[in-house]
């Protein structure tokens, strides 16, 4: 069974159509890439999984861990593994970082039955993942995003990610606005998590991304729907092609 | 009705076509059943603080009167009745009873009619060794209608720091006029906490009149928790040179509540800085108003004064109106205002979610983060803990009209049933 199944998904903002029949499996382990020109609906795709409500589905379903999602309010879907680095990440003044990662553990732990973290030992957590993007910075007394460097909010997502420990973790276009020191931290961040019982799916424009997170599969978001699916391969000959020739072929 | 009562309802029709008086509208809470308090009305309450490891001087006013003896403190401090002071301290009383500009029908009306206030001197160079709580408490079984003064009096070279609760222990409609005059002397340093937390049937018109002389501070932020109606009006007048006010305010009102919030600045003298910044939340169909103006006289060169007004309304019923204003009369300066009004941020709530947090607790972590930019300028830290802990509960929905003293504040948060476990000292 696979860890998420999406079936003939269509969904819409406002009155606009943007996802029209997108069909994707993807399997624990895997990292699977999506590509497409702008506007074509891969930021939709990542914003219906998570459920941001300023979409609506109109058709279809996603099966996540066997069960439909698409009825779970956004923090349950968050709680239940599913994590989405944002492509930008919002600035939130006067909430700090530690008392954001904080409650989100303590709310994600009481949903899994848990007891909530003492400080010590998320203070603890948070030093060690700290490492996993090379963050130097002192966090406790930043607010989350406010004031960072387009790298530094990058970084922050993928601290996040680190620990929230998701199953499925969805990162949209986590290179735009990166140098390239910054991508290769960003990227070995990605790879460290990467485990046998979790997968990712890394939305990118860029085959540079891929050099360094390698992906099993790619898939070309096109108008709406999933036209291709290939190797890592498909990636570099978008690189030197472009777009181009998938429209053709679509006519 | 009392003719008294009756008068003060008739204000309105005089102020009309004043341009700061003339939203204000007092009449529905004054009615038939008002009366005046008789001195027998008060003595039955004793106070308690319950904030921890707050240790304070304390004045009560109980309904419109203040029963205990003047007090003269260690340090030289005198405080207690303004009507027994008048009586001791005649010559002291004279440097602050109507001593401050600023003048309104209302004022004169609580002049022509209060029944007594508290009296507060602080003597030439000399630093109260604790902060001087004032609590003005509505506790009778008796619709009331409340007019004190008080004045405070901080001489040359002086530091005071005042706790200023406004509160309703009954759940009688009551209307309470009250001024309270404070002079500072050259160097004098004053902080100044209000902290209001009325029944929702019970309404406040609280004037504040400072004036600071040369290098003169004021600190004042005020907390409105709860109120039918509340209606701060703050006139300041820097007097002298490199003088600095900062008066601020944090409103939190739901249901039918009103509040309004009217500040004055007069930079008479060069090298004076002002800022105010005034923060609200209004949830169901409650309403209110900021009107701020900052007067910049001809010869106040190098002033530097900053207005800014933000509102979060959270229903489509809320409703505020806002009026940020600068008047300035000499070129070299740096002022600046604004105001907005806006709801809850999406992008924020979605972002929050997404990472596990319930609805309800990502709405309180973004509502107090926006209350937290005027809860950090109180520089007593005690106080400001445990108000930070109120303005959770309060955005909770779990502070009502308390049972007991200042806002219920011997209910620590955490207790109540709330999941939603933020360690502000990390903030």
């Amino acid at each position: 069974m696979s860890l998420l199944s999406i079936r003939n998904l269509h969904a819409s903002i406002g009155d606009k159509e943007i996802l029209k029949g997108v069909n994707l499996e993807i399997n624990r382990g895997e990292v699977h890439s999506i590509m497409g020109p702008n506007g074509n609906g891969k930021s939709t795709l990542a914003g219906v999984i998570a459920g941001n409500p300023k979409y609506t589905v109109t058709a279809g379903e996603i099966i996540y861990k066997d069960k439909n999602i698409l009825e779970m309010p956004v923090d349950v879907r968050a709680a239940e593994g599913i994590f989405l680095g944002f492509q930008y990440p919002v600035e939130i003044p006067g909430v700090s970082i530690t008392n954001f990662m904080r409650t989100a553990i303590n709310e994600q732990r009481k949903y899994r039955g848990l007891d909530p973290m003492n400080a010590a030992e998320f203070l603890k957590l948070m030093e060690e993942k700290k490492k996993v993007v090379e963050m130097t910075t002192k966090l406790a007394n930043r607010s989350v995003n406010e004031g960072f460097s387009g790298g530094e909010k990058k970084k922050n997502e993928i601290f996040q990610m680190a620990m929230l420990d998701p199953t499925l973790a969805i990162l949209d276009e986590t290179d735009s606005g990166l140098d390239i020191d910054a991508l290769r931290i960003v990227a070995s961040g990605v790879n460290q998590l990467r485990r046998p019982d979790n997968a990712t799916i890394v939305i990118t424009h860029y085959q540079r991304l891929l050099d360094y997170i390698v992906p099993d599969y790619v898939h070309i978001l096109f108008e709406g729907r999933i036209v291709k699916t290939g190797p890592k391969e498909l990636a570099l000959r978008l690189e030197k092609e472009g777009y181009e020739w998938i429209r053709k072929e679509m006519q | 009705m009392e003719p008294i009562i009756q008068e003060l309802s008739d204000l309105r029709q005089q102020l009309r076509k004043d341009e700061v008086w003339r939203d204000v509208d007092f009449s529905d809470l004054l009615n038939d059943t008002m009366r005046t308090p008789r001195p027998e009305d008060s003595g039955h309450y004793t106070f308690h603080c319950n904030i921890p490891m707050l240790d304070t001087y304390s004045i009560v006013v109980e309904n419109g009167f203040c029963n205990a003896d003047l007090v003269e403190t260690e340090e030289g401090i005198i405080m207690g009745s303004l009507r027994k002071a008048m009586q001791t301290y005649p010559d002291l009383v004279a440097k602050g009873l109507d001593h401050t500009p600023g003048d309104n029908a209302y004022r004169q009306f609580n002049k022509a009619h209060y029944s007594d206030g508290a009296f507060v001197y602080v003597p030439a160079r000399c630093s109260a060794r604790k902060p001087l709580q004032f609590i003005s408490m509505h506790t009778a079984e008796a619709s009331l209608l409340v007019q004190t003064r008080n004045v405070v009096v901080v001489e040359d070279d002086s530091q005071l720091t005042l706790i200023h609760c406004d509160d309703t222990t009954n759940t009688q409609r009551s209307f309470a006029n009250n001024v309270t005059e404070i002079v500072a002397g050259r160097n004098a340093h004053i902080e100044h906490y209000k902290m209001q937390n009325l029944n929702d049937q019970s309404g406040l018109l609280s004037q504040t009149f400072t004036s600071l002389q040369e290098a003169a501070s004021l600190l004042s932020v005020a907390i409105t928790f709860n109120g039918g109606y509340i209606c701060n009006h703050a006139e300041v007048i820097m007097d002298g040179e490199h003088c600095s006010t900062e008066v601020h305010g944090l409103y939190l009102n739901d249901k039918e509540q009103r509040v309004d919030n009217y500040v004055f600045v007069d930079h008479r003298k060069p090298n004076c800085h002002s800022h105010e910044l005034y923060k609200g939340i209004l949830d169901d169909s409650a309403h209110g108003t900021f009107n701020g103006h900052v007067l910049v006289d001809e010869g106040a060169a190098k002033t530097e004064a900053y207005m800014s007004n933000r509102n979060i309304l959270l229903t489509d019923k809320a409703t505020v109106y806002t009026k940020p204003f600068l008047e300035i009369y000499n070129d070299d300066v740096k002022c600046s205002h604004g105001s907005t009004i806006g709801q809850m941020d999406d992008d924020a709530m979605f972002y929050l979610r997404s990472r596990g947090i319930s609805q309800r607790s990502a709405r309180t972590l973004l509502l107090y983060a926006f209350c937290d930019e005027v809860v950090e300028k109180i520089q007593l830290t005690t106080l400001r803990t445990r108000l930070s802990d109120m303005i959770k509960q309060r955005l909770h929905g779990n502070l009502t009209a308390c049972s007991d003293c200042v806002l219920g504040c011997n209910m620590p948060c955490g207790c109540s049933n709330s999941m939603f476990d933020i360690d502000t000292s990390l903030l």
